[in-house]
């Protein structure tokens, strides 16, 4: 469904990307894993339309996504959580979530897919009329996965969602990112945190400054000391330059 | 012939033509049409000083026109002292209320750009109408026309052509002076960015009071010959629109950052406002006036004199200068010292980012400041460099504690920083950028010693060919090494590096690495924030590992890579049994 | 100390006159809250709207509703071309207070040129006529302009509030690459509010030259009052723009009713910088 190919992408101060390549499937949960600084969210804001890349393919569907206006790449089915939230903290709950719905399909179908919202998310309910930027952090992540779902995304983009959340809410987040791909919508998630990420992921890709450097089913991947290189720095033997 | 030798032989030609011609005997109607376009020259170069060199744009230089205005025409009528004694006052008293409003003013940090042009739009308007409600006018207006004007030449209009003169041509070499001083590079800095200028060691308040106070003096001074010109001063004449109007259209038409800029500007438009005199035409002039703005705004938003002096240079090119240095770059300008930080507490609304801080980096140094996103690192870069407070702790730079100094004496004690995402002064070349930092950094050098200096700091961070490019004209890791060849150039005792290396591919990598380690061979204290834990181990001789505020590891990378907690906070719980 | 009858007139007149400023800052907080544009050639445009009713009317006989119906498109098509102006040449928020500074000298140079610098008045026959509420008289003109204001406050208001463009106007204001990513094309409708704010410019300059004598520099005399009233109502705030117009207007007239005539500027600009000094985030 997405397929990205030696994707490259240099901007101002973000992270670079140099050569990333990852294919992420109908339902499919797909992890990108990779210390801070190596283009993770690079990556995902290239893929939701918000950065333009240098070089490399960038297909949905077979569309290329690189010839697609940034406002009309929600249409394809693609819908973002970004890293960090960022709600529109002066609008209500509700008035962030109907601004997930503002295009076509979705705006029809408003009514029910905000009933199936505030069921994954009953607070949200009771805190509609409440500003975003009052609510609790685990809140406005819930507000912010909630907003993507109404673009009513067939692939949705996840950027760092346990960031700042307490364990027990990190636990709750990722309940509910398993049940939305339960109903069927692909997810595309990049986290920090390794073991959250390869548990729930069905395939993996490292990044590593830019570059796309293992991928495989998690229980593979979790043999290699490539990340725990990567993360940490430290090499199992203990030497840096080998 | 220099420069300098050459615009100050250029003015006293300019003079003495001028003063000549008047003492030659011009008819009166041209004394009085020179005498204008003077006046204006002044008061728009005046106004540049503060606005056009500091980018603080003032839509209220007609208050400051008025205060001298009124205060020559209440010292000479209401206590009959002599005119030319006033001017000096009406100077002063403009300047007093230029450097009160900026005493104010400048302290709130968000009230630049339109927020500060409206604050003196309305500062002029509510001057003219406590003018206008006290005995200083009280409604009629004031005549002057009883007082005496002394006689420099055979006319009276001739003293005021020959002090309109000296004004115009006194400001204009004051313009030229500072955009070559010390002061002038501070206020260019503050225009592209203040914050950056103030942790670079530019004293940002004093010298946005000391431009304001000119800028503000030198316009009282005009609107006192003005106030004698006239010899009838009215609010609604003195205190209308027009000053401020103009002073801005000319200085932006001619080039508000060039000191030649509004004095052309104020030329141009004064002399063609003057042929369209009378009824209808004026008007019509006026609007062709505000028309030439808005093009000039929208196509050379520069001005005039420096798009015609960028086409002169690109007809006949400079010759390329070619630098021969050794790189011979010296070490910091006084003893090393450790940098040292003592439980530092830092909130942000309700948000803890820092919990504690301690840590201390020695000459010749590196220290690693690791952890995940939102750690605190970059706050407490921000803290040791004054640029926020710490609420509770201290910072101790050798023997100085540094914690609560403004960050431009934090800058010229010894420490310099650079930034995630590069910010270097859009409109200085790479290497003014540089010399900026040399200027105000730990070193103090004059503007001339630190561009040479510059130079070398190119040199040895490998950007010497590009040292005539603007930072638009470079790419991302020109301008990362940009920041450091900046943050060396004030020989600085202790260097906070964050996040040198994000966005640069491996071969650049490898070079900022070496760089790295060759500024610490100077026995320089570095502190390095940095998520390429590749590089952090290479370089660091210690790593301190924050998370969530607090420091949860330290030691040598290896050790402290390894702790449990680091671990767990890296890569999550399963992974510390792996 | 003046009557109360005196004081109650006061504030009656200016509650009257505060509803034309809270007319005229609504359009100017919507581009500058929405559109990060600062444009003081809303108070230019208002004005050539007064005297284009005022030449309608004049010379044409046209009823100034029905001026008001022909000018209200035709600024809203100027107001979007304006637009089409600055979104070519990509001005900041800085520039554009630069830029219409000059568009407002310009027009109202025109209006000069056109119309001279006399003062000019539109005689109705209903301009003097007034409602009676006890020992008070409320001019019915100035009545029927505040609650246009008011009317259109809230229009606004409930547009911003309720409608997905509105919501998206919102968004786009605050964080406009993730309002892209969900569809949002903030290009088109910033034309549509600049136009919208041309056409509140037009209906405001309808009712001033129904209430007040016509002169070209009147713009000026606009400028701070309006910009305080803009900042005290907060940006984007049509509700907000309307009450500060209304406190403006009465601080204002009761400065006249019990001090004098000549300080009631210092009202409005002692409120702006004192604003502007202790809470500059509002803005």
């Amino acid at each position: 469904m997405l397929e990205v190919r030696h994707l490259a992408i240099a901007y101002g101060g973000a992270p670079a990307v140099w050569d990333a390549t990852l294919e992420v499937g109908e339902r499919e949960v797909v992890s990108v894993i990779g210390p801070n600084g190596s283009g993770k969210s690079t990556l995902v804001n290239t893929i939701a339309g918000l950065l333009r890349a240098h070089s490399g393919e960038l297909r949905f569907d077979g569309v290329d996504l690189g010839a697609v206006p940034s406002h009309l790449v929600c249409r394809q089915g693609i819908a973002l959580v970004p890293e960090g939230r960022r709600l529109f903290m002066r609008m209500s709950v509700e008035e962030n979530l109907e601004m997930g719905c503002y295009r076509g399909e979705a705006r029809r179908a408003r009514t029910t897919t905000l009933e199936r919202v505030y069921r994954l998310f009953p607070i949200l309910r009771e805190r509609r009329r409440q500003l975003a930027g009052s609510l609790s952090g685990g809140q406005q992540q819930m507000v912010a996965i909630g907003r993507a779902l109404m673009a009513l995304p067939r692939l949705l983009l996840l950027d760092e969602p346990s960031l700042g959340l307490a364990p027990a809410v990190v636990d709750q987040m990722f309940e509910i990112i398993r049940a939305i791909n339960g109903e069927g919508v692909a997810i595309l998630l990049v986290e920090q945190n390794v073991v959250r990420a390869l548990e729930i992921a069905a395939r993996a890709y490292v990044l590593e400054e830019g570059r796309t450097v293992a991928d495989g089913p998690p229980a593979i991947l979790r043999q290699q000391s490539r990340i725990r290189e990567a993360y940490l720095g430290l090499r199992d033997g203990g030497d840096v330059n080998p | 012939m220099s420069a300098r030798r050459r615009v100050a032989a250029g003015l006293l030609a300019a003079g003495l033509a001028l003063g000549g011609l008047a003492t030659a005997g011009l008819p009166a109607f041209y004394e009085s049409f020179l005498y204008i376009i003077f006046s204006w020259i002044a008061l728009a170069t005046s106004w540049s000083l503060l606005s056009g060199y500091a980018g603080y744009f003032s839509f209220g230089h007609g208050a400051f026109f008025g205060a001298g205005m009124y205060t020559t025409a209440t010292l000479t009528t209401a206590l009959g002292l002599p005119f030319l004694a006033t001017l000096p006052v009406a100077g002063v008293v403009a300047a007093a209320l230029g450097a009160g409003i900026g005493a104010v003013v400048f302290r709130v940090k968000r009230l630049r750009g339109e927020l500060f042009g409206l604050l003196t739009l309305a500062v002029g308007f509510v001057l003219a109408t406590i003018v206008l409600n006290t005995r200083i006018d009280g409604g009629p207006g004031v005549y002057l026309s009883a007082v005496p004007l002394p006689r420099l030449l055979s006319s009276p209009t001739g003293t005021l052509y020959l002090l309109g003169l000296a004004l115009a041509l006194a400001t204009v070499a004051a313009a030229y002076v500072i955009a070559h001083s010390r002061l002038g590079l501070g206020l260019y800095a503050i225009h592209d960015d203040e914050d950056v200028a103030e942790l670079e060691g530019v004293p940002t308040l004093s010298y946005k009071l000391i431009a304001f106070a000119l800028s503000a003096g030198i316009a009282g001074v005009a609107g006192g010959i003005h106030a004698m010109y006239v010899s009838y001063v009215t609010v609604g004449e003195t205190f209308s629109i027009t000053v401020p109007l103009y002073v801005v259209l000319m200085s932006v038409l001619g080039g508000a950052r060039h000191w030649l800029g509004p004095a052309v500007g104020a030329t141009i438009i004064a002399a063609s406002l003057y042929t369209f005199t009378g009824g209808q035409q004026a008007v019509l002039g006026r609007a062709a006036v505000a028309f030439v703005l808005i093009l000039v705004i929208l196509l050379l938003p520069e001005g005039v004199v420096p798009a015609a002096l960028a086409r002169w240079r690109r007809w006949r090119p400079h010759p390329l200068e070619i630098f021969t240095t050794a790189a011979s770059t010296p070490a910091p300008a006084a003893p090393a010292v450790a940098l040292t930080c003592e439980n530092v507490w830092r909130a942000f609304g309700g948000i803890q980012a820092l919990r504690g801080v301690s840590l201390s980096v020695e000459p010749g140094e590196i220290v690693g400041l690791v952890g995940p996103n939102g750690s605190g690192k970059t706050t407490l870069i921000n803290v040791i460099s004054g640029y926020y407070a710490a609420d509770r702790g201290r910072v101790v730079l050798g023997a100085e504690v540094l914690t609560d100094r403004p960050a431009h004496e934090i800058a010229g004690l010894g420490v310099s920083r650079t930034h995630q995402i590069p910010r270097p002064f859009a409109h200085f070349t790479a290497l003014d950028n540089v010399a900026l930092a040399a200027t105000f950094g730990a070193t103090r050098l004059t503007p001339g010693q630190a561009r040479a200096e510059a130079r070398d700091w190119l040199e040895f961070t490998g950007l010497g060919r590009r040292a005539a490019a603007l930072p638009h004209e470079l790419n991302l890791h020109e301008r990362k090494f940009l920041e450091l060849a900046r943050a060396l150039a004030g020989r600085p005792r202790v260097i906070l590096l964050d996040e040198v290396l994000s966005g640069l591919n491996p071969a650049e990598i490898a070079g900022a690495v070496r760089l790295i380690q060759e500024i610490r061979g100077r026995g320089v204290a570095v502190l390095f924030v940095e998520h390429l834990m590749r590089a952090v181990l290479e370089l660091c001789d210690r790593v301190v590992v924050l998370n969530e505020g607090t420091v949860i590891a330290t030691g040598s990378p290896h050790e402290a890579m390894r702790a449990e907690r680091v671990v767990e906070v890296y890569l999550g719980k399963a992974h510390v049994v792996a | 100390m003046p009557s109360l009858t005196l004081l109650g007139q006061a504030v009656v007149s200016g509650l009257l006159a505060g509803g034309i400023y809270g007319l005229l800052a609504l359009g100017l907080s919507l581009s500058w809250g929405l559109l990060r544009l600062v444009n003081l050639a809303h108070f230019a445009l208002a004005l050539l709207g007064a005297y284009l009713t005022y030449q309608l009317g004049t010379a044409l006989h046209m009823a100034p509703g029905l001026a008001m119906l022909a000018i209200v498109p035709a600024f809203f098509v100027l107001g979007m071309g304006f637009h089409a102006v600055f979104t070519y040449f990509r001005v900041t928020e800085f520039t554009s207070l630069l830029v219409t500074f000059g568009v407002a000298v310009i027009l109202e140079s025109l209006i000069q040129w056109f119309w001279t610098a006399d003062y000019r008045r539109y005689e109705t026959a209903y301009a003097t006529a007034s409602i009676r509420v006890g020992p008070l008289f409320v001019p019915t003109l100035e009545m029927l302009a505040c609650l246009t204001a008011a009317v259109l406050a809230l229009a606004t208001w409930a547009w911003l509030r309720f409608s997905y463009v509105g919501k998206a106007l919102r968004a786009s204001a605050e964080d406009p690459a993730i309002a892209a990513a969900f569809g949002v094309n903030h290009r088109r409708q910033a034309f549509l509010l600049s136009g919208v704010s041309a056409a509140y410019a037009g209906i405001a300059g309808t009712f001033i030259a129904l209430i007040s004598t016509l002169a070209p520099s009147q713009i000026w005399a606009w400028v701070g009052v309006v910009f305080a009233v803009v900042i005290i109502g907060g940006l984007a705030n049509p509700i907000g723009a309307l009450l500060a117009g209304l406190l403006i207007g009465v601080s204002e007239s009761l400065t006249m009713a019990v001090v004098t005539p000549a300080w009631a500027p210092l009202v409005s600009f002692s409120v702006l910088i004192l604003i502007l000094i202790a809470r500059p985030d509002r803005v």
